[in-house]
């Protein structure tokens, strides 16, 4: 299996995250496994695939502090993405098992890639059903098997699956700014439960500390050779237009 | 082990097709086995009624812990009726995949297409039960 590893070290907005994102799971179709670590710039809040948006936050609200929004490929609640490091996999399916095994494997390895930075981090134990699309932000509380430091959620993620492959992406926090998803919430939202990277670490880590932990790990996980490219423009046909407000605001 | 129906049929993707009294209509809905793999299910998008959809097309998605999958139309037919109760009760297919939590009905186009299924002793095989 081919592996391929980008980082990208310059943040861009939310819809091109998205569509590189989903230009990976394209090409995992044919049998890649990518890797891929990205930053945003500027700040950008992700809804989940199905999260009833126009329900839960002010879109008024959001238009008029002009933040950017984008409709993630990928399922779980709203995430308000600027100071972290976010982090995608998309592979074939028959190679990584079954969704929760994917979810297990992948998480366990960013729990390593924590503790090459000093952090604790471990994976959260599954209390009760899921939380439904209703029950606030992604990062209000952590799901069994989310990378957690003590009670706190560290990364949230989520997952699609298409055809033969799988997306895998999530975000991994320097900076703790998901109070902004409740400050735009029409409705009482939980507050966050989340924790990031830099309030665990005595000094500030930088973006590319961070991401050059996590490449450090993915290669010791999976040592065989990686390629080092940048996302493949594959197909022109993309099923979702992330520049949409459409579909960012489709329900 | 998982609840297999006798009276069923089955995809290898997951989908289960139960006979109604009416010979053109089949409902259709996602397996114990599938529900079980998923995880808590949180959502499910359906088509409208009137759709149609040609065998292996995707007639709508499902999510479960953060994590949405395809779903896929074991035959070839038209929507003629959805659960909407799903809307709000997307547990139903965690507790009760084979009643509560049927997902759609579809008029059948080719009555062929229901020859190509399997039974229930070829899905629990598939399934590795």
């Amino acid at each position: 299996m081919k592996r391929t590893l980008i980082v990208e070290t310059e943040g861009l907005a939310g819809h091109e995250n998205m569509r590189r994102d989903y230009l990976l799971l394209q090409a995992a179709q044919e049998g890649v496994f990518f890797f891929r670590l990205y930053r945003w710039d500027p700040g950008c809040l992700s809804f989940g695939r199905n999260e009833p948006a126009l329900r839960r936050y002010d879109r008024a609200l959001i238009e008029s502090l002009d933040l950017q929004t984008v409709r993630r490929p990928t399922g779980g609640r709203a995430v308000w993405h600027h100071h972290e490091v976010t982090y995608s996999v998309a592979g074939p399916v028959s190679k990584f098992g079954s969704l929760a095994d994917t979810y297990i494997l992948f998480h366990e390895m960013l729990a390593r890639a924590m503790t090459r930075l000093g952090i604790d981090a471990r994976l959260a134990e599954k209390h009760g059903r899921t939380p439904g699309l209703e029950s606030g932000p992604c990062f209000a509380s952590p799901v069994g098997g989310e990378v957690v430091v003590g009670d706190r959620k560290l990364i949230g993620s989520a997952q699609i699956r298409e055809g033969n492959a799988f997306l895998q992406h999530g975000s991994i926090l320097l900076e703790d700014g998901q109070d902004v998803v409740s400050g735009v919430s029409k409705t009482a939202a939980m507050r966050a439960q989340s924790t990031s990277i830099n309030a665990m670490t005595e000094t500030e880590l930088s973006f590319e500390v961070v991401m050059k932990a996590i490449a450090d790990e993915v290669r010791n996980t999976w040592p065989d050779d990686w390629a080092e490219e940048v996302v493949p423009e594959y197909g022109s046909g993309m099923k979702l237009d992330f520049t949409d407000s459409q579909w960012t605001w489709r329900r | 082990m998982s609840n297999i129906p006798e009276d069923l049929q089955y995809t290898e993707e997951h989908e289960y097709i139960r006979r109604t009294e009416d010979p053109t209509v089949v409902q259709i809905g996602i397996t114990d086995y599938a529900q079980g793999e998923l995880g808590d299910i949180v959502y499910v998008e359906l088509p409208e009624v009137g759709a149609t959809f040609s065998k292996m097309d995707v007639f709508g998605t499902i999510e479960a812990v953060k994590a949405v999958s395809e779903l896929f139309s074991p035959v070839t037919g038209e929507i003629v009726e959805i659960n909407s109760a799903l809307d709000n009760e997307p547990a139903s297919i965690n507790q009760d995949p084979y009643e509560a939590g049927w997902m759609i009905k579809m008029k059948i186009e080719n009555p062929g297409d229901l020859e190509q299924l399997l039974d229930s002793n070829n899905y629990a095989q598939h399934i590795g039960e």
